[in-house]
């Protein structure tokens, strides 16, 4: 009865964390061990610069010198993402995990995580979890919460075990 | 780099959250498609069922101030119609398995659904909790509900929340 299915699909938000980091290699050692089943997209959202550096606020409030910030801050962030993005490759194929579409997009992971599952008809999406508190969560937002709610498809979180004390 | 086991797919502990909503059953049909073909791939499937408890007391209906329990006939009533609707939850999600060849394990614990899986994760050392995204609550403008938010929130492991398949929303 096991027909011929194609391949699934799998989103999967990564951002720069060790949370990311080891939800990524959980997911590969778990599910990818058999070649041609899963199509991999890594999606790191970058956060933008103006974002980054407050300028949401009321526009002026910091002056000058802020708005000059900005270039550095926006190469800081492009250099980040570089960064996540070749830990991602090597953790792929060190899995030997080869069918993978790596993207980075600037913007908010909780707006880019359903629109790369949308654009890429993802059978799946999956997020690490930061593991925030119900406090840090209201304050920060939390994106798996927020993925867990609006993506169409399924979701699942991985989770970096706590350290036993 | 992060300490993870070298477990591979072939050890891997899955437990399925099932209640009587068809939703948890597509979960159950949906996890097993995708990750547990060919079926020796999968460690090992274990099958939850959370029995809810029910109030062993009934308020009388109009104006008496005290609550009355139930005549142990009304409870026994009530048991047997519980272990009846579990045989039946269980045997559904026995033969998921069985048309895909796979074999599982059957838990039933008492108590409340959210805390009760969570437990059951710790207790029997699972990799994966798969729970479907909106069961018995019949709120339909929550994408997620309550039981399968929490376990998001409160499990020590990962979870997967399988969201039925679109066709199915609208029909409802």
């Amino acid at each position: 009865m096991a027909a011929e299915k194609s391949a699934m699909v799998v989103v999967m938000g990564i951002d720069d964390s060790e949370h990311s980091y080891y939800a990524l290699q959980w997911v590969l050692g778990h599910f990818f061990s058999v070649p041609g089943t899963f199509k991999l997209v890594v999606v790191h959202a970058q956060p933008s610069p103006s974002y980054s550096v407050g300028l949401s606020g009321p526009v002026g409030f910091f002056g000058a010198g802020a708005a000059d910030a900005l270039p550095y801050v926006e190469a800081d962030l492009k250099k980040i993402s570089t960064r996540v993005i070749s830990k991602a490759k090597e953790l792929c194929s060190a899995s030997k995990m080869n069918d993978v579409v790596y993207e980075v997009v600037e913007g908010d992971p909780r707006n880019i995580l359903p629109e790369a599952v949308e654009k890429y008809h993802a059978d799946m999406l999956v997020v690490g979890s930061h593991g925030y508190g119900a406090i840090k969560r209201a304050v920060l937002g939390s994106v798996s919460d927020h993925c867990a709610h609006h993506a169409h498809c399924s979701v699942m979180i991985v989770k970096k075990p706590k350290p036993k004390h | 780099m992060a300490m993870v086991e070298e477990k591979k797919r072939e050890n891997m502990r899955v437990m399925v959250a099932v209640d009587e909503s068809d939703a948890s059953l597509y979960a159950l049909g949906w996890a097993l498609d995708h990750f547990g073909a060919p079926p020796e791939k999968l460690g090992s499937l274990v099958i939850l069922h959370v029995q809810q408890p029910f109030h062993q007391y009934i308020l009388p209906a109009a104006g008496g101030p005290v609550a009355v329990y139930a005549p142990t006939s009304v409870t026994e009533t009530m048991k047997k119609a519980q272990e009846q609707n579990t045989a039946n939850v269980i045997s559904r999600a026995l033969s998921v398995c069985k048309e895909r060849e796979m074999t599982a394990e059957t838990l039933v614990m008492d108590g409340e659904p959210k805390d009760m899986i969570c437990q059951a994760v710790q207790l029997k050392g699972v990799d994966l909790v798969v729970v479907g995204s909106r069961g018995l609550g019949k709120i339909k403008r929550a994408f997620l509900g309550s039981v399968s938010d929490y376990v998001a929130h409160h499990a020590k492991c990962p979870v997967l929340i399988v969201k039925p398949p679109k066709e199915e929303e609208h029909r409802e």
